[in-house]
């Protein structure tokens, strides 16, 4: 989508005039202002914006910032315009690398069949892909999956023509036939399968070779330091939303279609293509863990493994990648929310 | 107070060193006490270093001076293109009231529009490859060389054009002794002006599936908070512009002496 690139101008140009006026000190004590950024696309964390509970369960004044990529919210917190953001690890890797003040709170959801390597019928294996043009939204998760899909299966990287494309003009360029394959998410790969495509592969399939792609809540330092108790509730309304997806998945399905004017079908697939730790669970090293233990948990493990990818691109420094993730990684909020 | 001329060739220059080399020291100064952070500006230092880490290794895969070489193919053909179309065609404009009425409305139409958002049409109507790219930088380029060269056969002097047409000359004669030499300093004006607009579309046109080009260095950098490429991408496309735009004034002088001479 061209909005994209567009925004991104936009927010680089207005950098310097952001960090002027942040560095003014904030004046009297009023009901905190907390600033999330959102996407649009059928997720839990969207359901939190519709119904207002977010705002129910804090005395904050939230202002919904809308995003189109991980990019924006990487400008955002560099212009300190956000506080709350859902982004992948990918974003959150180059993020911490390149000294954005930021740290991960918590994850939003585990990627497994919502991210797909879709191809036009008839290549049907990822082998199949040389000689063929391959798409992908750059620095994603999808992107990511996609690199470590084609060393999976043995495909000769110079013989396949990668294209980077937002996600919007993805659909754009395989209805013209520019493109003969694609990995990306949901709503986008429903449009692209049911157009002579099918699904080589999903993002679930990787993890069976230790591959465990997630999306993270991140959060400005200062502001979390401040008001550790918003990000808690954060957290905490976002559980009851996942208890609320997992009690009657169909019906909130249904509300998100109708609030977002999205196909039903669209928004099933998409909520049900992501798993949910919940945030108990996220305290075990199997995702984030806890304490001394955050060091060995997956969380920690995988975004050392997304900086070293984006560093192998030449898109981060490979000097600027810290030693562990786990001091970026702050549990308080987790621990907190799961009080009670 | 008015300067002698061995002053101005010494004392102008020299403040014009002065103020940008006082403007990096208080940059680098600002940087190194901590005062901006980088991830907003980073170092003149930092940019340097990151300049030579480019011209090293290169950007995602590609030398540094492939990413300048893209881009200036790009733009270049699609200045050539605009030039060689839209002189002549502003030129016959100019000269025929007519045609003029019939195609003026479009070009005041088009050229106004921010040609970013062109950008969703590109994609649909001619893809992802070159074609679009070098669609968005002819299309900023060509209607700002119509209107000028539209205004600049109007600003032919009539009387010029009387007394040779009393002297009895061919069409193609009064075309090519008189009206174009009359037009051509401002039609060089006209060029030097595009120019710098169709290197500004740059961007715009590798918004589109690039994966080589000082634009998307720029963009994509910009993705990844590599705010120290972003701006070594817009020194080179500031750069880049200012010789370019050095390069049609020396052509300018070479190809017509008598510019500014009436």
């Amino acid at each position: 989508m061209v909005k994209i690139s567009i925004r991104q101008i936009v927010l680089s140009a207005s950098f310097a005039a952001a960090a002027l006026f942040s560095a003014l000190p904030a004046s009297g004590e009023e009901a905190p202002l907390v600033r999330v950024s959102y996407a649009v696309g059928p997720r839990l964390d969207s359901l939190a914006r519709l119904d207002g509970s977010f705002e129910k369960a804090t005395n904050a004044k939230v202002t919904w910032v809308t995003i189109q990529s991980s990019a924006d919210i990487l400008n955002l917190f560099a212009a300190n315009e956000l506080d709350i953001a859902r982004l992948g690890s990918s974003a959150v890797a180059a993020g911490i690398a390149n000294k954005l003040p930021i740290e991960v709170a918590g994850i939003e959801a585990v990627i497994s069949t919502n991210e797909r390597l879709v191809a036009r019928k008839p290549i049907d294996s990822v082998k199949g892909l040389e000689g063929k043009t391959v798409a992908y939204p750059a620095g994603s998760t999808a992107h990511y999956a996609l690199e470590i899909a084609l060393d999976l299966n043995g495909v000769d990287r110079s013989k396949v023509k990668q294209v980077s494309l937002p996600p919007a003009e993805i659909v754009a360029a395989w209805t013209r036939g520019d493109i003969d394959a694609a990995y990306v998410w949901g709503p986008f790969f429903q449009k692209l399968e049911s157009d002579n495509g099918q699904t080589l592969l999903t993002t679930k399939d990787l993890q069976k070779d230790g591959v465990l792609l997630f999306n993270n809540f991140g959060v400005r330092k200062a502001f979390a330091e401040k008001h550790p108790e918003i990000v808690a509730a954060y957290l905490k309304t976002y559980q009851e939303k996942i208890d609320e997806y997992k009690k009657d998945p169909e019906a909130v399905a249904q509300f998100l279609s109708k609030e977002l004017k999205l196909p039903i079908e669209t928004a099933r697939a998409t909520l049900g293509g992501l798993d949910y730790p919940t945030l108990k669970e996220q305290l075990d090293v199997a995702f984030i863990g806890q304490g001394s233990r955050v060091k060995d948990g997956r969380a920690a493990q995988s975004l050392k493994n997304s900086a070293e990818f984006l560093a192998g691109l030449g898109e981060i420094k490979k000097s600027a990648i810290p030693d562990s993730y786990a001091p970026y990684i702050n549990t308080r909020f987790l621990e907190e929310a799961v009080k009670e | 107070m008015s300067l002698t001329v061995r002053q101005r060739s010494v004392i102008l220059p020299a403040i014009s060193i002065g103020s940008v080399t006082g403007s990096l020291l208080l940059w680098q100064l600002a940087c190194a006490q901590g005062w901006i952070s980088p991830l907003v500006l980073p170092s003149p230092l930092d940019i340097v270093t990151t300049t030579i880490d480019l011209i090293e290794d290169g950007y995602r895969a590609s030398p540094l001076w492939l990413h300048i070489g893209v881009s200036l193919g790009r733009a270049l053909t699609a200045f050539i293109a605009a030039i060689l179309i839209g002189v002549p065609l502003g030129l016959v404009m100019g000269l025929s009231p007519a045609l003029n009425a019939a195609l003026n409305p479009f070009v005041q139409f088009l050229r106004p529009i921010p040609k970013i958002a062109l950008v969703p049409l590109a994609v649909v109507w001619l893809g992802i490859g070159e074609a679009s790219k070098f669609f968005l930088i002819f299309v900023s380029t060509f209607l700002s060389v119509v209107v000028g060269a539209v205004s600049a056969a109007h600003d032919v002097n009539r009387d010029l054009v009387r007394a040779a047409q009393t002297l009895g000359v061919s069409r193609r004669q009064l075309l090519f002794h008189v009206i174009l030499p009359d037009a051509l300093p401002q039609i060089f004006t006209t060029v030097r002006l595009s120019i710098g607009i169709g290197w500004t579309a740059l961007i715009a046109a590798e918004m589109i599936a690039a994966d080589s080009g000082i634009g998307w260095m720029v963009l994509n950098a910009s993705g990844y908070l590599r705010t120290d490429i972003v701006m070594l991408g817009i020194l080179l496309l500031g750069g880049i512009g200012f010789i370019l735009d050095a390069l049609v004034v020396k052509a300018q002088k070479i190809l017509v002496p008598w510019a500014g001479r009436a």
